[in-house]
């Protein structure tokens, strides 16, 4: 409560765009939404198994977790929860081989508590979408195992938010304050927030429309993100538009950032083709092919512009490693 | 403007007067350290370049297990080079050869059925010593003659797919063990010398063909851990790029034992492989080694740090230390770093230690074995905790990341040249 308070009252002060404004502003509301996503998908979930009355809540949570998924620090870094809400990518399906033994096994693996202690790859948004878009018939009933993972998504979610607002928050903003031992001065608060920004970008960039881009002559739509629930290219416009958000309250002295965002944000919102099925025809290709090139001057901007305003360098960070 | 600001930065840290030795001398004897520890992983795969050899002449009980303890005793000091690999473009573009992970074993030999599945690499199952003709990418494939040139040339990477390692020490592991098919449960790979014997007494099949891959791959080890070992020589490549400009070398020094740490070590290797509960999501997953590739990463983080080795013949090296130059700046950071460096150490220790006494890292992975999740997460969390101690140091050099992004010495290895 103290960290709202506080934050509250450095937002009063005029003008005024850093990163306890990020905290009110982009994370703390971010990860309520979250919480409340996953808490009704969990909920509706417990009325009914029917896919078509869940594909709405389960696209609610989704689009949820895009607006804080670029965010690996604090309390989502926890007992791997990131991982555990969105396991992505996974070229050796595990995440299909994991849930086949528990759809067809032993029914005290799907207790809350059971549960989480299963592979972070049988949890989270995509083992929900094999089992509310299944690409094959299901072997079993999916009722039990679709409960158990809308229920476990929602307890994750409810903890990071928690965490956050209990403590968390109050950590990052007090950052540089006597006492304050995981952040040493303002700075670091700055640089860690940055490299978020940075590598929510380069996750975009790489993954989000790398993988599927693969090269000119192999292409690979197959390996779109969430492509059986056709939100591929959302999830690219989510982020963009979260990471747009996040710069605007880190500071309001990037124009062109913010600019280059925009563009970027106009071409995904133009795009018109939801799980990037299109990538392997020449013509259609061309268009994500422009949107990635429009990602790229982001991230040049984020150093050219972002980073000498903020005054930070890039924190080692998650994607550091091969 | 990058290049402004970095001759800014340079020039603020060279003027500052108060450091207690100079940063040319500490990233020269970087090198040295360099120097010696490829030289070390050079000499130590000689040897299991010779006991290959021995197990290929008479295969047995004894030939094999000598190439294992052979394989293990070149693990040791190459694993404590890899805090030189991130932020040196020499070593990074270099290292796939040798140390990539993890990998679709199904590529090179027999593997067990249905494990050879990857919906991304079509390859995963192509078992080269089973087959000496097939199609790659399209293109027609005579792998008659197994050698070297064969497998970094065509093999490695095939399809530009990373889970084809053909190379280097784990497809080298993977021949001498054979898969680990006791999941979570004790045990490593049970491969039989018999794998390489002659006539009617091989086993798995073409044991002539597997002879030919082990004895190729080992060769091609010997020549990449000498092309490295030249680079860090005087005059090398790798040398000079932390040389030639002193404030980068430091950086690059910083950077390679933090993005160890955290992103790859304590990270990818480490608290992945937990969160996934699979077996396989271990570095070592076929000789059952990993505890000790991590402990050693994590003492050449440390050694990085302090400016010192201990070689494979006992001798000590000491020099001008990081640590000289970050307490010469800010005595508090490089107090709590050298803390935390040993707490990571003791840590990956105590998972060492428990390994040896018979709790294999795969049986730590397993889902709800508590004593293995924490053992791994304090070795995680005391390499998470040294990774802010790193970023200080960073700061406390007058050194950023950025800054160095736009350098011509990290980012393009000829430059320093022209």
């Amino acid at each position: 409560m103290r960290a709202l308070t506080l934050a509250l009252m450095l937002i009063a002060t005029p003008a005024l765009a850093d990163f306890p404004e990020t905290v009110q502003r982009h994370i703390l509301p971010g990860y309520q939404a979250l919480a409340e996503s996953t808490a009704a998908l969990a909920a509706q979930a417990e009325k009914t198994c029917d896919v078509a009355a869940l594909q709405p809540a389960y696209h609610a949570a989704y689009d949820a977790w895009m607006s804080v998924q670029h965010l690996r620090f604090g309390p989502v870094e926890t007992d791997g929860r990131g991982l555990s809400i969105l396991y992505w990518p996974d070229p050796k399906a595990m995440g299909a081989k994991a849930q086949k033994g528990l759809l067809a096994g032993d029914p005290t693996k799907l207790t809350p508590a059971a549960f989480a202690e299963q592979s972070v790859a049988a949890r989270g948004l995509l083992s929900l979408e094999r089992l509310l878009y299944p690409a094959e018939p299901l072997t079993a009933d999916p009722c039990p195992l679709i409960r158990a993972t809308a229920t476990d998504l929602a307890a994750t979610s409810a903890k990071v938010f928690e965490e956050w607002q209990g403590g968390f928050a109050e950590t990052l903003i007090t950052a540089g304050e006597v006492g304050n031992k995981v952040y040493l001065t303002r700075p670091e608060a700055r640089q860690v927030l940055f490299t978020q920004v940075v590598t929510g970008l380069e996750f975009l960039d790489d993954q989000r429309l790398g993988r599927p881009l693969g090269d000119f002559d192999a292409p690979h739509p197959e390996r779109a993100e969430a492509r059986a629930s056709g939100r591929s290219a959302r999830n690219v416009l989510l982020s963009l538009q979260a990471l747009r958000q996040m710069v605007e309250t880190l500071t309001p002295d990037a124009p062109n950032t913010v600019a280059a965002f925009d563009h970027a944000i106009h071409l995904a919102e133009t795009l018109d083709d939801p799980a990037f099925a299109g990538i392997a025809d020449p013509g259609k290709r061309l268009k994500v092919e422009i949107l990635q090139q429009a990602v790229d001057h982001v991230r040049e901007l984020v150093m050219s512009e972002l980073a000498p305003e903020l005054d930070v360098g890039i924190g080692f960070n998650a994607a550091d490693g091969d | 403007m990058t290049r402004f600001l970095t001759a800014a930065l340079v020039s603020t840290a060279l003027s500052a007067p108060a450091f207690a030795v100079e940063p040319a001398e500490v990233v020269a004897h970087y090198a040295d350290l360099a120097a010696a520890k490829y030289g070390d992983s050079l000499i130590t795969a000689q040897a299991l370049q010779g006991a290959v050899a021995a197990l290929i002449a008479a295969p047995s009980d004894e030939t094999l297990t000598a190439a294992r303890d052979a394989w293990k005793a070149a693990r040791a000091p190459y694993q404590q080079t890899e805090a030189f690999r991130f932020g040196n473009a020499v070593v990074d573009d270099w290292e796939g050869r040798v140390n990539s992970w993890p990998l679709d074993e199904g590529l090179i030999d027999y593997v067990a059925v249905g494990s050879a599945v990857n919906e991304e690499n079509a390859q995963a199952g192509l078992n080269v010593i089973a087959t000496p003709k097939f199609t790659l990418s399209g293109t027609e494939v005579d792998a008659t003659t197994i050698t070297p040139e064969l497998i970094s040339g065509t093999l490695h990477e095939a399809d530009g797919i990373e889970a084809n390692v053909a190379s280097g020490y784990h497809a080298i592991e993977f021949l001498l063990w054979g898969q680990d098919l006791n999941g979570t449960g004790p045990g490593a790979g049970a491969r039989p010398y018999t794998d390489f014997a002659a006539g009617d007494a091989c086993t798995g099949g073409n044991c002539d063909r597997r002879a030919a891959y082990l004895t190729a791959a080992t060769d091609l080890l010997v020549s990449d851990l000498t092309y490295i070992s030249d680079a860090w020589a005087k005059d090398g490549a790798a040398r000079a790029l932390v040389t030639a400009d002193p404030n980068a070398g430091l950086l690059a020094m910083l950077t390679g034992m933090g993005s160890l740490s955290y992103g790859e070590l304590g990270g990818e290797r480490m608290k992945l492989g937990l969160m996934l509960n699979d077996p396989e999501e271990e570095q070592d997953c076929f000789s059952d080694n990993t505890y000790n590739s991590h402990y050693y990463d994590g003492v050449g983080i440390r050694d990085v740090y302090l400016g010192r080795y201990t070689r494979v013949d006992g001798s000590e090296m000491t020099g001008p230390s990081l640590s000289d130059l970050v307490a010469s700046k800010d005595a508090a950071v490089d107090s709590q770093l050298k803390a935390e460096l040993d707490a990571s150490v003791d840590a990956l220790l105590a998972v060492k230690t428990a390994a040896e006494g018979g709790l294999a890292y795969d049986q730590m992975l397993e889902a709800g074995n508590k004593e293995g999740e924490a053992l791994i997460m304090g070795a995680v969390d005391a390499l998470v905790t040294q990774t802010a101690s790193i970023e200080r140091a960073v700061g406390a050099l007058g050194l950023s990341k950025i800054d160095f992004e736009g350098s011509e010495s990290l980012d393009n290895p000829n430059a320093v040249f022209q």
